[in-house]
């Protein structure tokens, strides 16, 4: 079978670079972004949180994050998030579109709580034992905005997103 | 829109300056949606993995200070890396509620440019995986730097261009193979 493209009508001629340019054409007629896709990415400046630390993911039950792979396992996903100074573990349970969480401060203390989820801000209260619930969480995108309560004037803690 | 002119966006962005960050949502937008693509993401799981990386950026914009010219290969490695989460977590998380697709409409088959590029699409999409993830990144506009191709797809530079070389010869043999067989079957 000849291979030779330049016989074949369609192909009469184009460079590399062309015949990038009419993939591209191709691209953007059959899988753009979505609209709503964007208009997501815009309104995501309005979630940032000024002035406040930032407590990394350390732990998650569904993925090694050392090794990159998956964990095979059951039963609720368990989230760790460090910043300096603190701790939140976060036991993470579906309860069909929605996520359930219930979470534990290290040191326990109590503070202020806002859920930052893709249905809005759900705030609540962790006691004197640090221990938090929330309910009602939306699928997607989750942060906890932690205001401590021992220490009022320091920084609000922010839990980097994860989607859940 | 050269390396200046994201340099600006990204520190009015970081200011807190919406213009400066729909700046860069329009610049880069196609660039973390392709490669959320190219990790075979459903249209639902890409949106999900797109917006958690916007959401990252967004908080961590201010941290970011030296890193502002270089803004388009952070997002694509942030595309990646929740691109490769969600496919863990999928896997790992059992009973989670499944996102509804939203499949674009096929595109309508018959002759002319729109004939064509349903074509070209097709045979796209029918490269093997290597070639299919390589140039839905580089099917980006505005076309992606080799840094962001690198961050994107944990690619070393260096082979970037003769990967994409080869991935297009193989795609010419299959377009040529693909009108060779469509001449047959009209014969």
């Amino acid at each position: 079978m000849s291979r030779d493209i330049d016989k074949t009508p369609d192909l009469h001629g184009p460079q590399d670079e062309e015949l990038l340019q009419e993939l591209r054409a191709a691209a953007r007629r059959f899988d753009p972004p979505p609209d709503a896709v964007l208009e997501a990415a815009r309104a995501s400046l309005t979630w940032r949180t000024i002035d406040a630390e930032l407590a990394a993911l350390e732990f998650d039950s569904v993925v090694d994050l050392a090794a990159g792979a998956v964990r095979s396992g059951e039963g609720p996903r368990l989230l760790t998030f460090a910043a300096p100074g603190l701790s939140i573990e976060v036991e993470v349970s579906p309860s069909g579109p929605r996520r359930q969480l219930v979470g534990q401060l290290v040191p326990a203390q109590p503070a202020r709580i806002d859920v930052r989820h893709a249905g809005g801000v759900t705030t609540v209260q962790a006691d004197q034992l640090g221990r938090f619930d929330a309910d009602a969480i939306s699928a997607g995108p989750v942060s906890l905005r932690c205001h401590l309560g021992d220490t009022p004037s320091s920084l609000p803690v922010v839990t980097e997103w994860i989607p859940l | 829109m050269g390396a200046i002119d994201v340099r600006d966006l990204a520190r009015a962005a970081a200011a807190g300056d919406q213009h400066g960050w729909d700046g860069l949502v329009e610049r880069f937008g196609e660039l973390v949606w392709s490669t959320t693509r190219a990790y075979g993401l459903s249209p639902g799981e890409g949106a999900d993995a797109a917006q958690t990386t916007w959401l990252r950026l967004a908080e961590q914009l201010g941290h970011l200070k030296d890193q502002h010219e270089r803004i388009g290969v952070w997002l694509a490695a942030t595309a990646r890396r929740e691109s490769l989460r969600l496919l863990g977590a999928a896997r790992g998380v059992a009973a989670a509620t499944p996102r509804p697709a939203t499949e674009p409409p096929p595109g309508p088959p018959g002759a002319g440019e729109q004939g064509r590029e349903a074509l070209l699409w097709r045979v796209v999409r029918e490269l093997p995986e290597h070639c299919r993830r390589l140039l839905r990144v580089l099917l980006t506009v505005p076309p992606p730097s080799h840094d962001e191709v690198s961050a994107a797809l944990d690619l070393p530079v260096a082979g970037i261009a003769a990967a994409r070389d080869a991935c297009l010869q193989d795609f010419r043999h299959r377009m040529s193979d693909f009108s060779i067989r469509a001449d047959a079957d009209d014969s």
